[in-house]
Formats: structure tokens, sequence, C-alpha cells
């Protein structure tokens, strides 16, 4: 379970240009279920998405995860955190260019210091999962965008995280590619993880899997509902 | 003032730390008014970021801290040159009045720099800020001194007249001289003969102890603090003869001079280490009972604890080298 507790994110505080980006959300996610956060450009859904994920903190308020406080915590307790806890999946992609589809996907996997070999074998296994195996050794700038979409998730997957944190996933895909990250997004919640997606397309927002849709508007929540 | 490269970086550098401390000190007292984990208030958050921030900061400028009291005598040994009747840096400490209290408030904020980087380290061992409050007080206590040592430092500095005449080692710290360093030089030798291995060992032992079973931390970290106190005594009065080779010389600075291979700064580094090691074991005592610092704090008394004892034998095993290869029996 994440829960929110009273967020506030300011950006420029204080400064002419103050930004008030969220303002006074409490939301509980669930955890093992899809939950797409939902409105317009500008209506908070990354920077909420980005708190959660502990790549940004707020201004005010709490958020705990598992019942662990998380705002608080220092850096170094964070990178852990971040690391072993949740997986990312950009609207970008963020491959690393001129590196192959298998080192991209093992990047995050780094910083832990395990031995190459297993996770080389894990890297290939998530690729192999998502019928990638064959482009193991291809250059990310050689993929096209469902393949890359593809190696961003199994990037997301390498340290097992229990969250999938997915920031307009759909944005560049057309609607075939939609449908099977949709699919791809389906079959990870069945595995037991938890899928939080900040997405204005309707593809992602009234699949079937997705349990719960937190309208977003201005920085705040204006209305949550479950799909039938 | 004699504008020498290491007497601006030492004023400059001071002024820095000075500086530094006293903005903390302000964010300290915020913290310690207003400092409420439970609550996810704007401030609370902006404390949280910049207690992170201030204590790096703090890492750096204590740091230098500890630096500073070797490069303060390197300095005064470097001018001692300039100062007619001064040998070394005792001399040259006592060109004016400022020039040993400089010395002592330097001694003083090193032990207390040390301890603070200890509890700051502790500190950050932890996800919820355990000590947050602790290092901000002694921080408070640290302040004035800091601020104190980095104003006699520079007068001090300001104050040096190449055409004093000052007293060289050989006569501040003689037995017939009226001054506690004279005093210290003129304690008995056949006491400090017995109570400086008396104290060594009972460091030796509790430290050995604490190590083995974490019982007696604050026996360890008293004993530590005595050691160092016994030492500097035993250094001046008893173990500097061996090194100078002349009964009568007691000066605790020549031996950080090229003469001696600069083994002063070594006997030096081992004590002040070791004192801050071993006092650091007691300081952290209390803090034991702090789930979140369950696991890291014995951890990290236990690396104090081996330090102090690794700093105290490499004196001991130096001291006693001396003492049987040296062309003097006292």
């Amino acid at each position: 379970m994440i829960e929110l507790i009273n967020i506030r994110k300011v950006y420029n505080a204080g400064k002419p240009n103050e930004f008030v980006a969220i303002e006074g959300v409490s939301l509980g996610i669930e955890s093992r279920k899809a939950t797409v956060l939902k409105g317009p450009s500008g209506s908070g859904k990354t920077t909420l998405l980005s708190m959660i994920g502990c790549m940004a903190r707020p201004t005010a308020g709490r958020i705990m995860l598992h019942d662990r406080e998380i705002t608080s915590l220092p850096e170094r307790f964070l990178t852990e955190i971040r690391r072993a806890g949740f997986g990312f999946i950009f609207q970008q992609f963020n491959l690393i260019k001129g590196v192959s589809a298998l080192e991209n996907v093992m990047l995050p996997a780094y910083p832990a210091g395990e031995r190459h070999g297993p996770l080389r074998k894990r890297a290939l296994h998530l690729l192999d999962l998502l019928g990638l195996s064959h482009k193991a050794s291809s250059k990310t700038e050689w993929l096209s965008g469902g393949e890359a979409q593809r190696v961003a998730i199994s990037r997301a997957l390498i340290n097992n995280p229990s969250v999938v944190i997915a920031d307009e996933p759909t944005a560049h895909l057309d609607t075939h590619l939609s449908h099977e990250f949709m699919d791809i997004m389906a079959r990870l919640k069945a595995e037991g993880k938890t899928i939080i997606m900040a997405s204005h397309d309707p593809i992602v927002y009234e699949a079937g899997a997705v349990d719960r849709v937190v309208d977003m508007r201005d920085g705040q929540v204006v209305g949550t509902g479950g799909n039938p | 003032m004699i504008l020498h490269p290491p007497i601006i970086a030492l004023v400059f550098g001071s002024l820095m730390i000075g500086l530094m401390v006293l903005y903390a000190s302000f964010f300290g007292v915020q913290i310690l008014r207003k400092w409420d984990l439970r609550s996810g208030s704007e401030l609370q958050l902006a404390l949280e970021r910049k207690t992170y921030l201030v204590s790096t900061i703090l890492s750096y400028a204590f740091g230098f801290q500890l630096f500073s009291l070797f490069l303060f005598v390197y300095t005064a040994d470097g001018i001692s040159g300039l100062f007619v009747g001064a040998m070394c840096a005792a001399g040259a400490l006592f060109v004016n009045s400022y020039g040993y209290p400089a010395l002592i408030l330097k001694i003083v904020n090193f032990l207390f720099a040390g301890c603070w980087l200890i509890i700051n380290h502790a500190d950050n061992r932890a996800s919820d800020y355990p000590l947050v409050k602790i290092k901000y007080v002694v921080l408070l206590i640290l302040t004035p001194l800091i601020v104190l040592e980095a104003a006699v430092q520079a007068t001090y500095f300001a104050r040096l007249e190449p055409d004093v005449i000052t007293s060289c080692c050989g006569a501040l710290f003689s037995k017939d001289a009226l001054a506690l360093a004279s005093g210290i030089g003129a304690l008995p030798l056949q006491p400090m003969r017995i109570v400086l291995p008396l104290v060594l060992a009972l460091t030796f032992g509790t430290g050995l102890r604490f190590f083995r079973t974490g019982r007696g931390p604050y026996l360890f970290s008293a004993a530590s603090t005595v050691a160092f106190v016994t030492s500097v005594a035993a250094l001046i009065s008893v173990i500097s003869p061996y090194f100078y080779e002349l009964p009568t010389h007691h000066c605790p600075f020549c031996i950080l001079q090229k003469e001696y291979g600069y083994v002063g700064y070594v006997l030096y580094v081992t004590l002040l280490g070791g004192a801050i090691a071993g006092m650091g074991v007691g300081i952290l005592a209390p803090f034991r009972g702090i789930q979140s610092l369950a696991e890291s704090l014995p951890a990290l008394q236990r690396r104090l604890s081996i330090l102090a004892l690794a700093l105290y034998g490499l004196f001991t095993v130096m001291v006693l080298y001396k003492i049987y290869s040296a062309n003097l029996r006292l």
C-alpha cells in the first residue's frame, strides 16, 4: 500500500515564477493493482508519479510505502528504496544510445554489484519474455518504437521491483502497440506487481486491467473511480 | 602581521569555518525548536533537506579544523627563525600572549570537532535522524570555541613582531621556569614511569574487553581520555629526552622538526586520534537503545575501539622502541 498524505509540491518557491504543481493530495494506492492517474497536461500527474517513485520530494506532506515513511529519508536510503522497489518506464523511454538493448536492460542493476553472468542471464530472460531476445545485441537507435518500449519495460523489471511506474507510456505508440503495452501491464499485475501509470490515453485508462482511475486537474485529485 | 602563505591559509580557513558554524548554529536553533519528524509540514521537510546539506558542509569544515591544528604548529615552527631566541614553535608561540591560548583552543576544538564528526557519522547511519538534536547541541557548544579560536589565532598572527626577543624551548620547558609547561617538564621521572604504563594498560584492558564483549564503554572512554592527558604529560616530562638524547630537554615541539624525522607529528596524531576514537565509544554509548541505530552503532563503537587501541598501540611501540634504542639512560 502506498499512501500519500496531504502532498504539496511547489516549484521555484518564493520566486516570481513560483508554480504549485500539487496541492493537498491525499491518496491511497493499493498493492498488486493497476492505478492510472488521468488528467490533462499540467494536471500534476508526472509530478505525483515522480514523488511516489522517490525521484522528487514533496514540499509538504508525507508518503508512506508499506507503512514506512519515505519522504524524510536521506538520499542514500532513498536510492536503495528507489532501486529495489520501483521500476520506471518513461515517456521518452530514455534508453542510452550507443549501447545494446541488453546493456540498457542491465544498467539499473550495476550499482547493486551483482555478478555479471547471472545478471546477463536475467536480462536476456526478460527480453525473451517480451519477445525481444533476437534484438539483445542491437543498439537502441536501431530499434522501432515498440521494440524500444519493450526494452524500457525490461529495464524497469531488471531489479524485480514491486511497483512499476509508467509515465505516459503510450504517448509515442500507435494503437496496436498501445494495446500490446497494456497486455504486458496486465501480465505484470497478474504476477503481483503494483502498476501506477500517468496517462490521458483512453486505451490506458479504459483497459480492463486497470483497477482504479484517479482524475487529476490543476494539481488536485478531482475524482476517483474503478473500471467496470 | 607576517604575510606567510600558511598564515593566510589558517586565518582565512578559520574565518570560513567560523562563518560556517555560525550559520549552522543559527540553523541548529531552528532544528532544536521546530524539529518534529511526525509532521509533514513544509518547514519540517525543508529542515530535513537542509540538515543533510549543513551536516555535509560541517563535515568538511571540521575536517579542515582537524588538519589546521597541525598546520598551525607547522607554521609556528616554520616562522620561528624570524624571532630572536626562538628555536622551534615553542618560542614562536611565546612571541605574544595569544600563541599558547590559540594552541590550547585548537587542541580543545580538535577533540570537540572529532567527537562531532563521530556523532554525525552515527546519525547518518540511520534513516530517521536519531541524533539530529544531539549533534546540534554539541555544535552550539562548539561554536563559541571555534569563533574564539579564530579570533585568538588571528590576533596572534596580527601581533607578530619580528623584532621581539622571545624565549627558546630550552628555557620554556626547563625545570626552573615559572610556567605550566615547565611544571609538566618537571614532573618526577619515577612516578611518570609507573603511571603511564598503568594508564595505557588500563586503556588496552578496557578496550579489549569492550571490543570482545561490548561491555564497559564508559570505562574505556574515560581510560582513553586519561591516557591522552597522561601520555602528553609523559611525552614532555619523560619521553622527549630520549628523542633528543639530552636529559634536560623537554620540548614538545622540537620532535616535530626535520632533524627528528617529523616523528612528533606521528606521535601526536596517534594520541589525538586515539583520544577521539576512545571518547567516541563513550559518547555513543547512551544511544545504543535507539532502534534505528541498533545494528550500526555497536559496529561503529567496535571500529572506534579498535582504532583507538591501534593508535595507542602504535604510540606505545614507537615510544618503547625509542627508549630502548636511544643513547640515553635516565
